[in-house]
């Protein structure tokens, strides 16, 4: 390597040192869930037990508000999977008018401050007296989903050669073969990373979804409730593990399906 | 020898003809359920808001008075909430510098020195923070920052506890522990933020070609002034377009405030509160209409800048 | 004779833009047809109008006598060697060349077994297993043939197929393209920018200018007789002459074209024309002399082994009156 392309000492340790500090807060998470310590929380922890990981098996506040997150997570994507790839084929094939005004419009519910599309889905329910429920949830979650699985398909149609839709026709395929045998297949990797951020992110969404459950809580909802107000500090981190677990894995699955390309998963939360 | 034209088969054939013939009946069918959608769902909501933020609450009943009126929006200009105003934009905008100053490192090295395996390890060390749960990082801080947590016990251990305790005496920003003083809530939205800031600092400055810092050291620029006169003017749309994304989600938010930090109150956690507990919808309506038009301002702002081409 | 494609009349607007202008043209069936012009004349919107991907403003197509307005390219008996190949990155070579046959509903036994034939005649047997993206250039612009050729058009069409290849690359592929056609006896439309490449390949060409025909005609007829100043520029860098030069040398005062190669330098007393060297350009085969006379500036190709002149010095220029051909069109 040239020495032009070495960089400063300073500028090294600058860079590692924010990474270390962008990680190491997650570790101490998985520190804790081990502590002895249950009302505060002393570092270093006094001793390690795994009895916590028993205790929150066992405490039956926690498996409702997992089913709930999972379910409203699982339909969210789909929904989301659905309505973002029709976008996106749209959004390729040609300009047509209002085409800027729409892309605006799908990133708005994730550009704008999550508090505002919470209270403003809070402000319709209660104009047209829609009572909170598990569909509410849903509303919500898939509206920000879909700029999610939109921005991985529309990354990957514009890596696509343009030619091969057009090639597909040309050797005899109507519009619905050239959407199974080559466009799906295409697209399908980049579809799965989308579905799999979109997943994700819904799985961990507190901010709209306090304004749209009612009495219901997701996972999330439920640790926010313990962290404003704790009982058994320990278990909350073990919570916080499979949180943290649940959308880790997606987010790895999602990275090396994209991987190589220029649309690398993740650039537009 | 075949025919020139080939037969129709089937209703599959037949509708790629009507596309082909009519491309607007394809786009329509493809673009109607998502326009639907957000168009019903989301744009209906936002319309619900601005709705809302014009009726007012009854003081007597506690109900909401379905009446056009600037009554809640005069509200807001009350000195109490006011204030919530004054203080969320110092926080947003004080985040805000203080992410772009730690990023631009990590930015730039990635970008710029980073290849092969250490590009890889950058934009996974870069995107798992950033996608990991939002919830978690706060939690995380909460443990970090209490008044017996790794802060404390770290400084203790380094002998630099009067350091921590003169910071926490600062009036205004200190409190008693880090976790419930300013500066905790300060640190946490940093630390949450941080990867919005980056990762568009660092495609601006992946985008600057090599040939350009090596041309500005031909001319005999010192690497401060090639800092100064080239990077930093061709970093400057990434830092605008992080800067949209720390701001806006800096402002908006209502949970770090409430774990960490003091009782004084922000935009995101008035609206909160107001809605929930005090019942009170208009006025919250009318608070979340506030980030929505400093956003419009800031992205007019950002777009005269050319801050969009970096996103 | 049978019309394979026929244009009558034919325009493609983009907005303001006429990409095709009135266009008129009849491609005899089994000819190897060329249509050369520069980039944005018009040529491969022409190409895209017979394979269905655009759409006539006016006019009407007929494919054999068949009126195309309202077949999807689906349904036309044409196919077309992409530009980019555009083959299928997800599906081996063998996949590839059997989709056409695949989306019509041919058993997997019978598309493979045509699917290699195919590939034999591309010279490519052996290679079925193998993904496009392991491919060189020039393998994959075989591949892409025989992906068209296996569904037996009647028509096959060709976007640029060899601007890819390297030159050494490209000589081979034409000769074999030619053999090809030959054999099949199918109707091949090519679309290119290369005069040389139009020149060699095709048994008629039409020269395209602004979205109009220029010029119709076979190679030698185009080479020989220009019919207008883009044509006598555009293919093989003719000499120009304004109608006053031209009537100085006794021909009518019209625009005429005269090729470099009926061009002999002499020395001056002897010739009608005389004038200053100004340039010399050494093309390996013969040296082009650039010749500035009293109102217009000369090339004359002068074979490698003939004496050459200095630059600056005083030449005479001979040619047979035959070869001065006035143009109809200014």
């Amino acid at each position: 390597m040239h020495s032009e392309n070495r960089a400063p000492k300073s500028l090294t340790l600058a860079a590692v040192g924010g990474l270390l500090f962008l990680h190491l807060p997650i570790v101490l998470i998985f520190l804790y869930a081990f502590t002895t310590e249950e009302r505060t929380y002393q570092f270093p922890p006094p001793g390690l037990t795994l009895k916590w990981f028993a205790v929150a098996w066992n405490r039956a506040d926690i498996w409702p508000p997992l089913y709930l997150s999972l379910l409203v997570a699982s339909i969210s994507t789909l929904m989301a999977l659905v309505l973002g790839t029709l976008c996106a084929a749209a959004m390729a094939r040609a300009r047509f008018f209002g085409r800027d005004q729409l892309s605006l419009l799908i990133i708005l519910p994730i550009a704008l401050p999550g508090v505002i599309t919470g209270m403003s889905l809070r402000s319709a329910f209660s104009l047209m007296d829609i009572p909170f429920s598990t569909l509410t949830i849903i509303l919500g979650h898939a509206t920000f989903c879909i700029v999610i699985v939109f921005n991985n398909a529309v990354a990957r149609y514009r890596r696509l050669s343009g030619s091969i839709a057009e090639a597909s026709a040309d050797l005899g395929a109507n519009a619905f073969q050239t959407f199974r045998h080559i466009l799906l297949p295409n697209l399908g990797s980049a579809l799965l990373a989308g579905a799999m951020l979109a997943f994700a992110l819904s799985f961990d969404e507190v901010i709209v979804t306090t304004f749209t459950a009612g009495q219901q809580s997701t996972l999330p909802i439920w640790m926010l409730q313990e962290l404003v107000r704790p009982r058994q500090r320990p278990v909350t981190n073990v919570v916080a593990i499979v949180v943290f677990a649940t959308t880790f894995i997606p987010i790895l699955i999602a990275y090396y399906l994209t991987r190589g390309g220029s649309e690398t998963a993740g650039g537009g939360k | 020898m075949k025919s020139a034209l080939l037969p129709e088969r089937g209703p599959g054939d037949r509708l790629t003809a009507i596309f082909w013939r009519r491309p607007r009946v394809l786009l329509l069918l493809l673009i109607t359920p998502p326009l639907l959608w957000l168009g019903v769902v989301y744009i209906g909501s936002l319309a619900a808001l601005l709705l809302q933020s014009f009726y007012s609450i009854d003081e007597f009943s506690g109900l909401v008075v379905r009446e056009f009126t600037l009554k809640t929006y005069v509200e807001l200009f009350r000195p109490a909430n006011f204030d919530i105003i004054r203080r969320t934009l110092v926080m947003s905008a004080s985040v805000t510098l203080a992410s772009a100053v730690l990023a631009f490192p990590i930015a730039y090295y990635a970008a710029r020195y980073a290849t092969g395996r250490w590009k890889a390890v950058f934009y996974l060390g870069i995107m798992l923070p950033l996608w990991s749960s939002y919830l978690v990082k706060v939690y995380a801080w909460k443990l970090i920052l209490a008044k017996e947590g790794i802060v404390t016990w770290v400084a203790d251990g380094l002998g630099l506890g009067f350091l921590l305790d003169a910071a926490l005496a600062l009036p205004g920003v200190g409190g008693n522990s880090l976790s419930t003083s300013f500066l905790g809530t300060f640190l946490v939205f940093v630390y949450v933020w941080l990867p919005y800031m980056i990762l568009p600092m660092q495609a601006a400055l992946e985008r600057v070609p090599k040939s350009m810092l090596e041309a500005s050291a031909d001319l005999g620029a010192s690497s401060a002034q090639t800092f100064r006169t080239v990077i930093l003017p061709l970093a400057m749309p990434g830092v605008i377009a992080g800067s949209i994304f720390t701001f806006s989600l800096t402002m908006g938010d209502y949970i770090i405030p409430q774990i960490v930090g003091t009782s004084a109150r922000f935009i995101g956690l008035a609206v909160y509160q107001l809605q929930g507990t005090a019942g009170n919808l208009p006025l919250a309506a009318a608070f979340a209409v506030v980030p929505i038009i400093i956003m419009l301002i800031y992205l007019s702002l950002a777009k005269r800048a050319g801050a969009f081409d970096a996103l | 004779m049978t019309v394979a494609v026929e244009f009558a009349s034919v325009s493609r607007h983009f907005g303001t833009v006429r990409a095709v202008d009135e266009v008129d043209l009849s491609i005899a069936e089994g000819t190897f047809f060329a249509m050369l012009g520069p980039s944005g004349s018009g040529k491969t919107t022409c190409l895209r109008l017979i394979s269905g991907f655009e759409k006539p403003t006016h006019g009407a197509i007929r494919i054999f006598g068949q009126d195309v307005s309202n077949t999807p390219p689906n349904r036309r008996n044409v196919n077309t060697v992409f530009q980019d190949y555009a083959l299928f990155p997800h599906l081996n070579v063998r996949e590839n060349v059997g989709y056409g046959l695949m989306v019509k509903g041919v058993g997997r036994a019978t598309r493979n077994a045509r699917a290699e034939e195919m590939l034999a005649l591309v010279k490519l047997d052996g290679f079925g297993e193998r993904k496009p993206g392991q491919l060189s250039g020039g393998q994959r612009q075989r591949v892409a043939l025989a992906r068209a050729l296996v569904n037996e058009p009647r028509v096959l069409l060709l976007d640029e197929p060899l601007g890819a290849l390297d030159l050494k690359l490209r000589e081979a592929m034409q000769d074999e393209l030619k053999a090809l056609q030959k054999r099949l006896g199918i109707t091949f439309v090519f679309v290119t920018h290369d005069q040389t490449e139009a020149l060699s390949m095709a048994d008629r060409l039409a020269v395209f200018n602004h979205g109009k025909i220029a010029q119709i005609g076979t190679p030698s007829e185009i080479y020989a007789q220009p019919r207008t100043r883009f044509v006598a520029d555009f293919v093989g860098s003719s000499n120009v002459l304004p109608p006053k030069l031209a009537q100085r040398l006794g021909a009518a005062p019209k625009w005429s074209s005269l090729r470099p190669e009926a061009l002999r330098l002499t020395d001056t007393r002897t010739a009608a024309l005389a004038g200053t060297v100004t340039g010399l350009r050494y093309l390996g085969a013969g040296t082009r002399v650039t010749v500035v006379v009293t109102g217009a500036e000369l090339g004359v190709l002068v074979p490698t082994g003939s004496p050459l002149p200095e630059q600056g010095a005083e030449v005479g220029i001979v040619f047979d009156a035959a070869d001065l051909h006035p143009m109809e069109e200014a």
